[in-house]
């Protein structure tokens, strides 16, 4: 039987007690025909390296933990075959985010953001349990089902070329997440997110790029929500002109 | 300023929206024909003499599209090179590059109007 | 080789405890791969910001008489003036192709109780819609209508 290829990791190492900047260190290992990405990072944490330190969890890509820039491109390392690449491949943390460590990113912006466009459904007035549960329509759920998708693997935030240059940008997942409650029947908070999406993040930031989109690994398409979430964003800023109240009941 | 420009935001969108759509299917004829094989000699000479091309841009309609044509790809423009700006690390200047940028632009759609009502 | 991204980007309101590196831009950003059509697509407003003023000097020309106007349209067959149309015109193409890409997905599920024609109609609309007016357009500009 021939030996297991070899393959060349180039990671991204940083330990922030003792290096000034990030550093790259080369892995040379035997790789397995079935390997992927995660596989290999892990074997190198297990059996050569047990400094490397890297986010990892369901290995199903569900749980997005695993999100990393594997030859460049914003990738779950769980479901990204090793064989589909050269002799050599670089793996490093996400792009636009601060690094705590290695190939760890800081992820506390992101959940900032997140939870800034209130993803939860909002009501006027609560209703009573008696009232039975909120009937929706398969119609009405598909409308907004694709944006709740969503694993917060942080890959768009890492292709987004307004997320690195624009700070306060709210980014794709947390607009798609804000529009997906604003499309939801149940939900009477439309006119709360668009007065944030309005605001300091705001949505009309988003300069057409789709990057969100094309590295998505569960199919949300963010461009569209954010898109969507734009023209929405306009009905009600014209309307909150014109009407009294902004037409709010 | 940088209130004032979120403000202004959606309107702004709006009007770049409609330069990308609008301006470009305006755009595409003009640009054929004045820009391109007119100049060359591929177009009949009595195309655009300047009689029929005032009667033409003289209409209501014409005036209109010629409006359309000057002021909707100048929003496109502006609004597409402050994305530019940005995207090469301007984002503490955006204020100033925006304004000036959108200045330009409604400076620009002023004139139109201007030139479409003195013909 | 990795470029810094904004070293605010993606930073919380308040600091971990530990030391983070600044974050890095995306490598291929901004002139390879993808973003390559999308540096391209901001670009474009370049020309159109120039070509609207380019078209308000031939509308003010109009307006100011035949002599004028005859002015123009000769400066227009200037290489460097017909080369920028050119550019522009490929501009414009590239805008509408990709522009029009993304229409379909950008509108609302429901507008009120209306819902917009499938992803694929939209798309094959904007294109009758574009193609057709340009055609009638050239046809009126190049004296062919009117």
């Amino acid at each position: 039987m021939s030996p297991a290829p070899k393959k060349t990791l180039v990671v991204t190492r940083f330990d922030p007690d003792r290096d000034a900047a990030p550093r790259t260190q080369r892995y040379e290992i035997r790789v397995r025909e079935d390997w992927m990405v995660l596989d290999a990072l892990n074997f190198i944490k297990d059996e050569i390296d047990g400094t490397l330190s890297h986010r990892w969890s369901c290995r199903m890509a569900v749980c997005g933990s695993c999100g990393m820039m594997v030859n460049g491109e914003p990738r779950l390392t769980c479901k990204d075959p090793l064989r589909q690449y050269g002799e050599t491949v670089t793996v490093a943390p996400l792009a636009n985010f601060p690094v705590i460590r290695d190939l760890v990113i800081e992820m506390d912006g992101f959940m900032e953001k997140l939870t800034s466009v209130k993803p939860w459904i909002l009501r006027a007035k609560q209703l009573a349990v008696e009232a039975g549960p909120v009937r929706q329509s398969p119609e009405q759920l598909e409308e907004f089902k694709q944006f709740s998708m969503c694993i917060n693997c942080m890959l768009c935030y890492a292709a987004c070329p307004v997320v690195a240059n624009e700070p306060d940008f709210l980014g794709p997942a947390a607009i798609a997440l804000g529009h997906r409650y604003n499309v939801d029947s149940r939900d009477e908070g439309a006119s709360v997110r668009n007065e944030i999406f309005r605001g300091e993040g705001t949505v009309f930031s988003c300069s057409y790029a789709n990057e969100c989109s094309e590295v998505c690994p569960k199919h949300v398409d963010p461009a569209a929500a954010v898109n969507q979430a734009k023209f929405n964003a306009v009905i009600d800023w014209a309307k909150s002109l014109v009407l009294p109240r902004g037409g709010e009941k | 300023m940088r209130h004032l420009l979120l403000r202004l935001e959606p309107l702004i969108w709006l009007l770049f929206g409609q330069g990308i759509l609008i301006g470009t299917i305006l755009l595409t004829g003009w640009l054929l024909v004045v820009g391109v094989l007119a100049p060359l000699g591929l177009v009949s000479e009595g195309a655009l003499v300047f009689e029929r091309a005032h009667r033409l841009a003289a209409h209501p309609i014409g005036r209109l599209l010629l409006l359309a044509l000057i002021a909707l790809p100048l929003w496109k423009g502006a609004h597409h090179l402050r994305a530019l700006s940005i995207d090469f690390g301007g984002a503490s200047r955006d204020p100033a590059v925006a304004t000036l940028l959108y200045a330009l632009a409604l400076g620009g759609s002023a004139l139109a109007l201007l030139a479409v009502i003195r013909l | 080789m990795t470029r810094p991204a904004h070293p605010h980007a993606m930073q919380p309101s308040r600091p971990g405890r530990t030391r983070t590196a600044p974050p890095s831009l995306p490598d291929r950003f901004p002139f390879a791969g993808r973003y390559l059509a999308y540096t391209l697509f901001d670009l474009t407003g370049l020309l159109y910001l120039v070509v609207g003023f380019v078209v308000l000097r031939a509308v003010w020309a109009l307006g100011s008489g035949p002599e004028t106007w005859q002015a123009l349209r000769e400066q227009f067959t200037n290489p460097l003036y017909v080369a920028f149309h050119l550019l522009t015109l490929v501009a414009v193409c590239f805008v509408a192709v990709r522009f029009f890409r993304l229409f379909p997905k950008a509108q609302p599920p429901r507008i009120g109780p209306a819902k917009p024609p499938p992803g694929p109609v939209i798309h094959a609309m904007l294109y009758v819609v574009w193609l057709g007016f340009t055609l009638v357009f050239a046809t009126i500009l190049a004296g062919g209508l009117f």
